[in-house]
Protein backbone atom coordinates (compact mmCIF):
# COMPACT_ATOMS: atom_id res chain seq x y z
CA UNK A 1 0.00 0.00 0.00
CA UNK A 2 0.92 3.48 -0.44
CA UNK A 3 1.86 5.66 1.96
CA UNK A 4 0.09 8.39 2.70
CA UNK A 5 2.06 11.64 3.47
CA UNK A 6 0.42 14.98 5.64
CA UNK A 7 2.66 18.13 3.90
CA UNK A 8 1.94 21.56 6.29
CA UNK A 9 3.62 24.20 4.85
CA UNK A 10 2.00 27.47 3.66
CA UNK A 11 4.94 28.51 1.17
CA UNK A 12 3.58 27.15 -2.21
CA UNK A 13 7.23 26.50 -3.99
CA UNK A 14 7.97 24.55 -1.42
CA UNK A 15 4.98 22.24 -1.54
CA UNK A 16 5.69 22.03 -5.31
CA UNK A 17 9.30 20.33 -5.16
CA UNK A 18 8.23 18.35 -2.03
CA UNK A 19 5.28 17.29 -4.00
CA UNK A 20 7.21 16.36 -7.02
CA UNK A 21 10.44 14.50 -4.95
CA UNK A 22 7.72 12.65 -2.81
CA UNK A 23 5.63 11.46 -5.50
CA UNK A 24 8.29 10.32 -7.42
CA UNK A 25 8.99 8.78 -4.77
CA UNK A 26 5.51 6.75 -4.66
CA UNK A 27 4.36 8.53 -1.46
CA UNK A 28 0.38 9.91 -2.23
CA UNK A 29 0.92 13.47 -0.70
CA UNK A 30 -2.04 15.33 0.83
CA UNK A 31 -0.92 19.24 1.19
CA UNK A 32 -2.39 21.98 3.67
CA UNK A 33 -1.11 25.56 3.40
CA UNK A 34 -2.02 26.25 7.09
CA UNK A 35 -2.38 24.72 11.04
CA UNK A 36 -6.10 24.98 10.74
CA UNK A 37 -6.52 22.91 7.60
CA UNK A 38 -3.34 20.60 8.44
CA UNK A 39 -5.22 19.34 12.10
CA UNK A 40 -8.55 18.58 9.77
CA UNK A 41 -6.36 17.11 6.97
CA UNK A 42 -4.68 14.96 10.16
CA UNK A 43 -7.91 13.71 11.11
CA UNK A 44 -9.36 13.16 7.50
CA UNK A 45 -6.94 11.40 5.54
CA UNK A 46 -5.48 9.18 8.66
CA UNK A 47 -1.64 9.82 6.96
CA UNK A 48 1.15 8.02 7.55
CA UNK A 49 3.32 10.48 8.23
CA UNK A 50 2.88 14.16 8.49
CA UNK A 51 5.51 16.81 7.59
CA UNK A 52 4.91 20.01 9.58
CA UNK A 53 6.66 23.46 9.23
CA UNK A 54 6.85 25.29 11.78
CA UNK A 55 5.67 28.80 10.41
CA UNK A 56 2.75 28.89 9.41
CA UNK A 57 0.70 31.87 8.75
CA UNK A 58 -2.63 30.89 11.42
CA UNK A 59 -0.78 29.02 14.39
CA UNK A 60 2.35 27.96 15.57
CA UNK A 61 3.32 24.49 13.73
CA UNK A 62 4.51 23.22 17.20
CA UNK A 63 0.63 23.81 18.03
CA UNK A 64 -0.06 21.32 15.11
CA UNK A 65 1.42 18.82 16.49
CA UNK A 66 -0.30 18.64 19.53
CA UNK A 67 -3.31 18.51 18.41
CA UNK A 68 -2.19 15.14 16.15
CA UNK A 69 -0.33 14.03 19.01
CA UNK A 70 -3.49 14.45 21.27
CA UNK A 71 -5.39 11.42 19.37
CA UNK A 72 -2.24 9.89 17.00
CA UNK A 73 1.09 8.42 17.59
CA UNK A 74 1.78 9.07 13.80
CA UNK A 75 5.39 10.23 13.13
CA UNK A 76 5.78 13.66 12.66
CA UNK A 77 8.86 15.58 10.95
CA UNK A 78 9.20 18.67 11.72
CA UNK A 79 10.28 21.44 9.13
CA UNK A 80 12.30 24.40 10.53
CA UNK A 81 13.62 28.08 9.22
CA UNK A 82 14.60 29.13 12.69
CA UNK A 83 18.33 28.08 12.83
CA UNK A 84 18.16 28.31 17.13
CA UNK A 85 18.14 24.83 18.82
CA UNK A 86 14.94 25.54 21.40
CA UNK A 87 12.45 25.76 18.56
CA UNK A 88 13.30 22.27 17.97
CA UNK A 89 13.64 21.43 20.92
CA UNK A 90 10.11 22.81 21.65
CA UNK A 91 8.73 20.77 18.86
CA UNK A 92 10.44 17.45 19.68
CA UNK A 93 8.77 17.61 23.47
CA UNK A 94 5.49 18.47 21.45
CA UNK A 95 5.42 15.13 20.14
CA UNK A 96 7.49 15.72 16.82
CA UNK A 97 10.03 12.70 16.09
CA UNK A 98 12.44 14.46 14.19
CA UNK A 99 13.26 17.74 12.24
CA UNK A 100 15.20 19.10 9.02
CA UNK A 101 16.34 22.44 9.29
CA UNK A 102 15.50 24.78 5.79
CA UNK A 103 17.18 24.81 3.40
CA UNK A 104 17.65 21.28 2.73
CA UNK A 105 18.66 19.18 0.25
CA UNK A 106 15.32 16.23 -1.14
CA UNK A 107 18.07 13.70 -0.19
CA UNK A 108 18.37 14.32 3.87
CA UNK A 109 14.60 14.91 3.82
CA UNK A 110 13.82 11.73 1.40
CA UNK A 111 16.00 9.73 4.07
CA UNK A 112 14.51 11.24 7.28
CA UNK A 113 10.93 10.06 5.87
CA UNK A 114 12.06 6.79 5.02
CA UNK A 115 13.08 6.67 8.73
CA UNK A 116 10.61 7.93 10.00
CA UNK A 117 7.86 5.80 8.23
CA UNK A 118 10.22 2.61 9.38
CA UNK A 119 9.35 4.22 12.74
CA UNK A 120 5.65 4.38 12.20
CA UNK A 121 5.94 0.89 11.42
CA UNK A 122 8.17 -0.43 13.88
CA UNK A 123 6.56 0.57 17.21
CA UNK A 124 3.85 -1.63 17.08
CA UNK A 125 5.92 -4.39 16.68
CA UNK A 126 10.34 -4.41 16.89
CA UNK A 127 11.10 -5.85 20.14
CA UNK A 128 14.35 -6.60 18.57
CA UNK A 129 17.25 -4.59 17.47
CA UNK A 130 19.90 -5.21 15.17
CA UNK A 131 23.12 -2.35 15.01
CA UNK A 132 25.56 -3.90 13.11
CA UNK A 133 27.37 -6.35 15.34
CA UNK A 134 25.05 -5.32 17.93
CA UNK A 135 21.75 -6.88 19.02
CA UNK A 136 19.04 -5.87 21.53
CA UNK A 137 16.55 -7.41 22.73
CA UNK A 138 14.01 -5.12 24.74
CA UNK A 139 11.81 -7.83 25.81
CA UNK A 140 14.35 -9.91 27.54
CA UNK A 141 16.38 -6.68 28.44
CA UNK A 142 19.56 -8.12 27.10
CA UNK A 143 22.09 -6.83 24.49
CA UNK A 144 25.03 -8.59 23.06
CA UNK A 145 27.88 -7.18 21.17
CA UNK A 146 29.25 -10.23 18.15
CA UNK A 147 27.36 -13.11 20.15
CA UNK A 148 28.41 -12.41 23.45
CA UNK A 149 26.33 -10.75 26.09
CA UNK A 150 27.00 -7.28 27.09
CA UNK A 151 26.35 -6.27 30.80
CA UNK A 152 24.36 -4.08 31.09
CA UNK A 153 23.22 -1.75 34.68
CA UNK A 154 19.39 -0.85 34.73
CA UNK A 155 19.91 2.69 34.12
CA UNK A 156 22.15 2.11 30.77
CA UNK A 157 19.31 -0.67 29.59
CA UNK A 158 16.52 1.44 30.11
CA UNK A 159 18.72 4.24 28.59
CA UNK A 160 19.21 2.38 25.95
CA UNK A 161 15.61 1.39 25.47
CA UNK A 162 13.88 4.88 25.60
CA UNK A 163 16.20 5.51 22.14
CA UNK A 164 15.57 2.29 20.80
CA UNK A 165 11.82 3.09 20.68
CA UNK A 166 12.62 5.54 18.62
CA UNK A 167 15.18 4.42 16.44
CA UNK A 168 16.23 6.42 13.74
CA UNK A 169 14.59 9.40 15.38
CA UNK A 170 16.13 12.44 17.58
CA UNK A 171 15.10 12.11 21.85
CA UNK A 172 15.49 15.21 23.54
CA UNK A 173 17.69 15.50 26.86
CA UNK A 174 14.92 16.40 28.78
CA UNK A 175 12.36 13.37 27.08
CA UNK A 176 15.58 10.73 28.13
CA UNK A 177 16.01 12.29 31.63
CA UNK A 178 12.33 11.99 32.48
CA UNK A 179 12.08 8.66 31.13
CA UNK A 180 15.00 7.06 32.82
CA UNK A 181 15.76 9.58 36.17
CA UNK A 182 11.73 10.57 36.24
CA UNK A 183 10.54 14.21 36.22
CA UNK A 184 12.65 15.70 38.72
CA UNK A 185 15.81 15.37 37.06
CA UNK A 186 14.93 16.52 33.57
CA UNK A 187 17.42 18.85 34.07
CA UNK A 188 20.74 16.85 34.72
CA UNK A 189 22.17 16.67 31.77
CA UNK A 190 25.15 15.60 32.62
CA UNK A 191 24.25 12.21 33.89
CA UNK A 192 23.07 11.53 30.33
CA UNK A 193 26.59 12.83 29.42
CA UNK A 194 28.06 10.47 31.63
CA UNK A 195 25.71 7.42 30.98
CA UNK A 196 26.13 8.05 27.11
CA UNK A 197 29.70 7.42 27.53
CA UNK A 198 29.80 4.19 29.18
CA UNK A 199 27.39 2.86 26.63
CA UNK A 200 29.26 4.00 24.45
CA UNK A 201 32.30 2.20 25.47
CA UNK A 202 30.08 -0.65 25.86
CA UNK A 203 28.70 -1.25 22.38
CA UNK A 204 30.72 0.99 20.36
CA UNK A 205 33.72 -0.30 18.21
CA UNK A 206 35.40 3.02 18.29
CA UNK A 207 33.55 4.93 21.22
CA UNK A 208 35.23 8.49 20.46
CA UNK A 209 33.41 8.36 16.64
CA UNK A 210 30.13 6.82 17.36
CA UNK A 211 28.22 4.66 14.59
CA UNK A 212 25.27 3.92 16.51
CA UNK A 213 24.94 6.31 19.61
CA UNK A 214 24.70 9.39 18.04
CA UNK A 215 24.81 12.99 19.75
CA UNK A 216 22.66 15.75 18.50
CA UNK A 217 24.55 18.51 20.03
CA UNK A 218 21.98 21.17 22.18
CA UNK A 219 19.04 19.12 21.32
CA UNK A 220 19.96 15.22 22.33
CA UNK A 221 20.51 11.84 21.31
CA UNK A 222 19.87 9.51 18.14
CA UNK A 223 20.58 5.73 17.64
CA UNK A 224 20.44 4.61 14.19
CA UNK A 225 20.99 1.50 12.72
CA UNK B 1 18.56 62.45 37.78
CA UNK B 2 18.32 65.70 38.86
CA UNK B 3 19.09 65.40 42.42
CA UNK B 4 23.22 65.26 42.59
CA UNK B 5 22.79 68.66 40.68
CA UNK B 6 20.42 70.21 43.63
CA UNK B 7 22.80 68.67 46.28
CA UNK B 8 25.42 70.46 44.51
CA UNK B 9 23.88 73.26 44.40
CA UNK B 10 22.78 73.70 48.39
CA UNK B 11 26.73 71.71 49.33
CA UNK B 12 28.12 74.91 47.26
CA UNK B 13 26.31 77.77 48.16
CA UNK B 14 26.69 76.54 51.94
CA UNK B 15 30.35 76.18 51.70
CA UNK B 16 30.31 79.93 49.95
CA UNK B 17 28.35 81.12 52.44
CA UNK B 18 31.32 79.85 55.39
CA UNK B 19 33.85 81.34 52.94
CA UNK B 20 32.25 84.38 53.22
CA UNK B 21 32.12 84.27 57.10
CA UNK B 22 35.73 83.53 57.59
CA UNK B 23 36.71 86.38 54.58
CA UNK B 24 33.93 88.74 56.50
CA UNK B 25 36.49 90.86 57.81
CA UNK B 26 38.10 91.78 54.89
CA UNK B 27 36.25 92.18 52.24
CA UNK B 28 34.06 94.75 50.74
CA UNK B 29 29.79 93.48 50.82
CA UNK B 30 29.68 93.36 47.11
CA UNK B 31 32.97 91.55 47.02
CA UNK B 32 31.16 88.82 48.99
CA UNK B 33 28.52 88.90 46.34
CA UNK B 34 31.32 88.21 43.92
CA UNK B 35 31.45 85.16 45.60
CA UNK B 36 28.33 84.11 45.55
CA UNK B 37 28.32 84.79 42.25
CA UNK B 38 31.29 82.48 41.09
CA UNK B 39 29.82 79.60 43.18
CA UNK B 40 26.61 80.04 40.74
CA UNK B 41 28.47 80.24 37.41
CA UNK B 42 30.15 77.06 39.13
CA UNK B 43 27.10 75.51 39.75
CA UNK B 44 25.81 76.56 36.08
CA UNK B 45 28.87 74.45 34.41
CA UNK B 46 27.37 71.29 36.05
CA UNK B 47 24.60 71.93 33.88
CA UNK B 48 21.11 71.82 34.26
CA UNK B 49 18.81 74.93 34.48
CA UNK B 50 16.76 73.37 38.03
CA UNK B 51 19.92 73.51 39.77
CA UNK B 52 21.16 77.16 38.55
CA UNK B 53 17.75 78.64 39.95
CA UNK B 54 18.25 76.67 43.08
CA UNK B 55 21.70 77.54 43.71
CA UNK B 56 20.79 81.40 42.74
CA UNK B 57 18.16 81.74 45.53
CA UNK B 58 19.97 79.89 48.02
CA UNK B 59 23.31 82.29 47.21
CA UNK B 60 20.82 85.52 47.05
CA UNK B 61 18.70 84.18 50.55
CA UNK B 62 21.95 83.77 52.28
CA UNK B 63 23.92 86.38 51.27
CA UNK B 64 20.58 88.75 52.29
CA UNK B 65 20.42 86.39 55.81
CA UNK B 66 24.16 86.31 56.22
CA UNK B 67 26.14 89.47 55.61
CA UNK B 68 23.11 92.42 54.04
CA UNK B 69 22.54 94.76 56.70
CA UNK B 70 20.61 94.37 59.35
CA UNK B 71 22.14 90.77 59.52
CA UNK B 72 20.43 87.73 60.35
CA UNK B 73 17.26 89.00 58.92
CA UNK B 74 15.68 88.26 55.49
CA UNK B 75 15.01 92.14 55.99
CA UNK B 76 16.48 93.85 53.09
CA UNK B 77 16.88 98.32 53.68
CA UNK B 78 18.66 98.94 50.04
CA UNK B 79 16.57 98.47 47.10
CA UNK B 80 20.12 98.04 45.15
CA UNK B 81 20.57 94.49 46.16
CA UNK B 82 17.47 93.39 44.72
CA UNK B 83 19.91 94.16 41.20
CA UNK B 84 22.45 92.22 42.42
CA UNK B 85 19.85 89.01 42.82
CA UNK B 86 18.73 89.85 39.35
CA UNK B 87 22.12 89.54 38.01
CA UNK B 88 22.97 86.82 39.71
CA UNK B 89 20.13 84.89 38.90
CA UNK B 90 20.97 86.38 34.87
CA UNK B 91 24.36 85.21 35.31
CA UNK B 92 23.39 81.61 36.24
CA UNK B 93 21.19 81.32 34.19
CA UNK B 94 23.52 82.00 31.15
CA UNK B 95 26.51 80.20 31.73
CA UNK B 96 24.09 77.07 32.25
CA UNK B 97 22.91 78.19 28.99
CA UNK B 98 26.40 77.88 27.00
CA UNK B 99 27.21 74.87 29.09
CA UNK B 100 24.26 72.74 27.78
CA UNK B 101 24.80 74.09 24.32
CA UNK B 102 28.24 72.90 24.38
CA UNK B 103 27.58 69.76 26.26
CA UNK B 104 24.51 69.28 23.26
CA UNK B 105 27.07 70.02 20.25
CA UNK B 106 30.10 67.78 21.61
CA UNK B 107 27.61 64.94 21.61
CA UNK B 108 26.11 65.24 18.29
CA UNK B 109 29.73 65.09 17.11
CA UNK B 110 30.60 62.08 19.77
CA UNK B 111 27.00 60.24 17.59
CA UNK B 112 28.03 61.34 14.88
CA UNK B 113 31.40 59.27 15.23
CA UNK B 114 29.72 56.20 15.83
CA UNK B 115 27.48 56.45 13.05
CA UNK B 116 30.60 56.44 11.04
CA UNK B 117 31.73 53.59 12.14
CA UNK B 118 28.98 51.75 11.74
CA UNK B 119 28.40 52.82 8.53
CA UNK B 120 31.86 51.85 7.88
CA UNK B 121 31.22 47.93 8.86
CA UNK B 122 27.99 47.92 7.34
CA UNK B 123 29.45 49.23 4.18
CA UNK B 124 32.61 46.20 4.38
CA UNK B 125 29.52 44.04 5.33
CA UNK B 126 27.44 44.90 2.35
CA UNK B 127 30.49 44.60 0.42
CA UNK B 128 31.38 41.26 1.77
CA UNK B 129 28.24 39.72 1.77
CA UNK B 130 27.34 40.93 -2.04
CA UNK B 131 30.44 39.74 -3.27
CA UNK B 132 30.27 36.72 -1.71
CA UNK B 133 26.83 36.24 -2.98
CA UNK B 134 27.22 37.44 -6.54
CA UNK B 135 29.20 34.81 -7.28
CA UNK B 136 26.77 31.57 -6.62
CA UNK B 137 23.93 33.55 -7.98
CA UNK B 138 25.29 33.83 -10.78
CA UNK B 139 26.28 30.16 -11.16
CA UNK B 140 22.69 29.42 -10.11
CA UNK B 141 20.62 31.72 -12.87
CA UNK B 142 22.87 30.70 -15.58
CA UNK B 143 22.73 26.87 -14.68
CA UNK B 144 19.05 26.81 -13.44
CA UNK B 145 17.89 28.72 -16.87
CA UNK B 146 20.21 26.51 -18.86
CA UNK B 147 18.26 23.47 -17.44
CA UNK B 148 14.37 25.15 -17.97
CA UNK B 149 15.56 26.38 -21.19
CA UNK B 150 17.42 24.05 -23.33
CA UNK B 151 17.61 20.83 -20.62
CA UNK B 152 16.00 18.77 -23.12
CA UNK B 153 18.78 18.67 -25.29
CA UNK B 154 20.97 17.80 -22.65
CA UNK B 155 22.76 14.48 -21.51
CA UNK B 156 21.47 13.15 -18.51
CA UNK B 157 24.70 13.76 -17.42
CA UNK B 158 24.89 17.25 -18.16
CA UNK B 159 21.62 18.22 -16.56
CA UNK B 160 22.50 16.49 -13.52
CA UNK B 161 26.08 18.64 -13.23
CA UNK B 162 24.30 21.81 -13.96
CA UNK B 163 21.31 20.80 -11.23
CA UNK B 164 24.03 19.88 -8.73
CA UNK B 165 25.79 22.88 -9.10
CA UNK B 166 22.72 24.65 -8.55
CA UNK B 167 22.39 22.70 -5.22
CA UNK B 168 25.69 23.81 -3.87
CA UNK B 169 25.74 26.86 -4.61
CA UNK B 170 22.42 27.47 -2.87
CA UNK B 171 23.97 25.43 0.05
CA UNK B 172 26.87 27.72 0.21
CA UNK B 173 24.53 30.95 0.38
CA UNK B 174 22.91 29.63 2.71
CA UNK B 175 25.83 29.12 4.71
CA UNK B 176 27.10 32.85 4.21
CA UNK B 177 23.70 33.93 4.97
CA UNK B 178 23.31 31.87 8.55
CA UNK B 179 26.82 33.57 9.60
CA UNK B 180 25.95 36.98 8.96
CA UNK B 181 22.74 36.35 10.84
CA UNK B 182 24.68 34.22 13.82
CA UNK B 183 27.23 37.56 13.97
CA UNK B 184 24.40 39.85 14.20
CA UNK B 185 22.79 37.33 17.24
CA UNK B 186 25.90 36.98 18.55
CA UNK B 187 26.87 40.82 18.54
CA UNK B 188 23.23 41.95 19.96
CA UNK B 189 24.44 39.87 22.65
CA UNK B 190 22.53 36.44 22.87
CA UNK B 191 21.91 34.48 25.64
CA UNK B 192 23.89 31.41 26.35
CA UNK B 193 22.07 28.37 26.76
CA UNK B 194 24.41 26.35 29.18
CA UNK B 195 24.07 22.98 29.96
CA UNK B 196 26.73 20.23 31.18
CA UNK B 197 28.60 19.54 27.64
CA UNK B 198 31.11 16.71 26.78
CA UNK B 199 34.15 18.24 24.62
CA UNK B 200 33.89 14.44 23.24
CA UNK B 201 31.23 14.52 22.11
CA UNK B 202 31.01 17.45 20.90
CA UNK B 203 34.05 17.09 18.45
CA UNK B 204 32.60 13.23 17.43
CA UNK B 205 29.02 15.21 16.54
CA UNK B 206 30.93 18.27 14.65
CA UNK B 207 33.54 15.57 12.80
CA UNK B 208 30.77 13.57 11.61
CA UNK B 209 28.57 16.43 9.94
CA UNK B 210 31.94 18.19 8.42
CA UNK B 211 32.82 14.42 7.06
CA UNK B 212 31.63 15.73 3.06
CA UNK B 213 34.16 18.59 3.86
CA UNK B 214 37.01 17.46 5.37
CA UNK B 215 36.90 14.20 3.42
CA UNK B 216 40.46 15.10 1.44
CA UNK B 217 42.33 15.39 4.51
CA UNK B 218 43.67 13.33 6.97
CA UNK B 219 42.19 14.51 10.66
CA UNK B 220 43.13 13.18 13.94
CA UNK B 221 40.86 13.29 16.94
CA UNK B 222 43.06 13.73 20.44
CA UNK B 223 41.34 13.80 23.44
CA UNK B 224 42.31 12.75 27.02
CA UNK B 225 39.79 10.18 28.34
CA UNK B 226 38.87 11.71 31.17
CA UNK B 227 38.08 15.01 29.83
CA UNK B 228 36.13 16.81 32.32
CA UNK B 229 32.40 18.36 31.21
CA UNK B 230 32.11 21.67 30.39
CA UNK B 231 29.37 24.18 31.11
CA UNK B 232 29.01 25.62 28.15
CA UNK B 233 26.28 26.49 24.96
CA UNK B 234 27.16 23.07 23.24
CA UNK B 235 25.41 24.40 19.85
CA UNK B 236 27.39 27.23 19.79
CA UNK B 237 30.69 25.69 20.91
CA UNK B 238 30.33 23.04 17.84
CA UNK B 239 29.56 25.83 15.67
CA UNK B 240 33.41 27.57 16.68
CA UNK B 241 34.38 23.86 16.16
CA UNK B 242 33.33 23.75 12.66
CA UNK B 243 34.47 27.03 12.05
CA UNK B 244 37.97 26.09 12.64
CA UNK B 245 38.30 22.89 11.15
CA UNK B 246 36.85 24.52 7.69
CA UNK B 247 39.01 27.28 8.06
CA UNK B 248 41.67 24.66 8.46
CA UNK B 249 40.67 22.60 5.27
CA UNK B 250 40.01 25.61 3.33
CA UNK B 251 43.57 26.72 3.72
CA UNK B 252 45.35 24.09 3.69
CA UNK B 253 46.20 21.40 0.80
CA UNK B 254 44.78 18.16 0.19
CA UNK B 255 45.74 15.53 2.55
CA UNK B 256 47.32 17.63 5.11
CA UNK B 257 46.58 16.16 8.83
CA UNK B 258 44.89 18.35 10.64
CA UNK B 259 44.10 16.99 14.70
CA UNK B 260 41.49 17.95 16.59
CA UNK B 261 43.16 17.94 20.21
CA UNK B 262 41.90 19.19 23.89
CA UNK B 263 44.06 19.40 27.25
CA UNK B 264 43.44 20.97 30.71
CA UNK B 265 46.42 24.24 31.12
CA UNK B 266 46.51 25.85 34.11
CA UNK B 267 43.17 25.80 35.43
CA UNK B 268 41.49 26.12 31.69
CA UNK B 269 40.75 23.68 29.16
CA UNK B 270 42.27 24.00 25.90
CA UNK B 271 40.88 23.20 22.39
CA UNK B 272 42.66 23.10 19.48
CA UNK B 273 42.58 22.55 15.83
CA UNK B 274 46.30 21.97 14.25
CA UNK B 275 47.04 21.72 10.83
CA UNK B 276 50.23 20.77 9.35
CA UNK B 277 49.74 22.69 5.91
CA UNK B 278 52.12 25.44 4.65
CA UNK B 279 51.19 27.89 7.83
CA UNK B 280 50.48 31.47 8.09
CA UNK B 281 52.16 34.46 6.33
CA UNK B 282 54.42 36.51 8.23
CA UNK B 283 52.28 39.13 10.11
CA UNK B 284 49.67 39.96 13.35
CA UNK B 285 47.95 36.89 14.05
CA UNK B 286 45.15 38.58 16.48
CA UNK B 287 43.69 40.15 13.02
CA UNK B 288 43.04 37.19 11.86
CA UNK B 289 39.79 37.26 14.27
CA UNK B 290 39.23 40.72 12.77
CA UNK B 291 35.47 40.73 10.87
CA UNK B 292 35.69 40.74 7.22
CA UNK B 293 39.75 39.69 7.09
CA UNK B 294 39.32 37.95 4.02
CA UNK B 295 41.23 34.77 3.08
CA UNK B 296 41.73 33.49 -0.39
CA UNK B 297 38.51 31.89 -0.60
CA UNK B 298 34.98 33.38 -0.52
CA UNK B 299 32.97 32.81 3.15
CA UNK B 300 36.32 33.28 5.03
CA UNK B 301 35.37 36.66 6.52
CA UNK B 302 33.16 35.56 8.82
CA UNK B 303 33.69 32.30 11.03
CA UNK B 304 36.86 33.52 12.56
CA UNK B 305 35.26 36.81 13.99
CA UNK B 306 32.04 34.04 15.12
CA UNK B 307 34.62 31.94 16.81
CA UNK B 308 35.68 34.61 18.63
CA UNK B 309 32.87 35.80 19.97
CA UNK B 310 31.47 32.54 20.86
CA UNK B 311 34.68 32.05 22.80
CA UNK B 312 34.49 35.47 24.59
CA UNK B 313 30.74 35.11 26.10
CA UNK B 314 31.94 31.39 27.28
CA UNK B 315 34.62 33.99 29.30
CA UNK B 316 36.92 32.38 27.30
CA UNK B 317 40.41 33.24 25.09
CA UNK B 318 41.07 32.15 21.47
CA UNK B 319 44.29 32.70 19.48
CA UNK B 320 46.24 31.46 16.59
CA UNK B 321 50.02 30.29 16.94
CA UNK B 322 52.44 29.43 14.12
CA UNK B 323 53.75 25.53 14.83
CA UNK B 324 57.59 24.77 15.05
CA UNK B 325 58.53 23.72 11.61
CA UNK B 326 55.66 24.13 9.55
CA UNK B 327 51.52 24.87 10.34
CA UNK B 328 49.39 26.85 12.07
CA UNK B 329 47.50 26.32 15.36
CA UNK B 330 44.03 27.68 16.08
CA UNK B 331 43.22 27.19 20.23
CA UNK B 332 40.45 28.31 22.59
CA UNK B 333 40.29 28.02 25.99
CA UNK B 334 36.99 27.50 28.23
CA UNK B 335 37.12 28.09 31.91
CA UNK B 336 37.20 24.86 33.94
CA UNK B 337 34.37 24.34 36.32
CA UNK B 338 33.30 21.19 38.64
CA UNK B 339 30.58 19.93 37.27
CA UNK B 340 28.49 18.33 39.89
CA UNK B 341 28.96 14.57 41.22
CA UNK B 342 26.66 12.04 39.26
CA UNK B 343 25.10 9.80 42.00
CA UNK B 344 26.00 6.47 41.99
CA UNK B 345 23.27 3.92 40.17
CA UNK B 346 21.97 2.12 43.08
CA UNK B 347 20.88 5.14 44.84
CA UNK B 348 19.10 6.22 41.47
CA UNK B 349 15.66 5.58 41.09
Amino acid sequence: MTPTILLVEDEPQIRQFLRSSLGAEGYRVVESPNGRRGTLDAGMHKPDLAIVDLGLPDFDGVEVIRRIREWSPMPILVLSARIQERSKIEALDAGADDYVTKPFGVGELLARVRAALRHGARSSSGIELNLGPVRIDLEKRVASLDGAEVHLTPIEFRLLACLARHIGMVVTHRQLLTEVWGPTHAADTHYLRVYMKQLREKLETDPAQPKYLLTETGVGYRLVD
Amino acid sequence: MKWPGYAWALGATAACTLAGLALFPWLELVNIAMVYLLTVVLVALRGGRGPVVAASILSVAAYNFFFVPPRGTFHVDDPQYFVTFAMMLAVGLIVSWLTDTVRARARAQAELAIQAETERIRNALLASVSHDLRTPLAVIAGASSSLAEGGERMSADERRALAQSVFREAQEMSELVAKVLQMTRLESGLVLERDWCSLAEIAASVLRRLKPRLADHLVMLDLPDNLPLARVDGALIEQALANLLENAARHTPPRTLVRLRAYLEGGEIVVSVEDFGPGLPEGDLEHLFEKFRHGQRRGAGLGLAICRAIVHLHGGRIWAERLPGVGTAFRFSLPLETPPAVPAEALAK
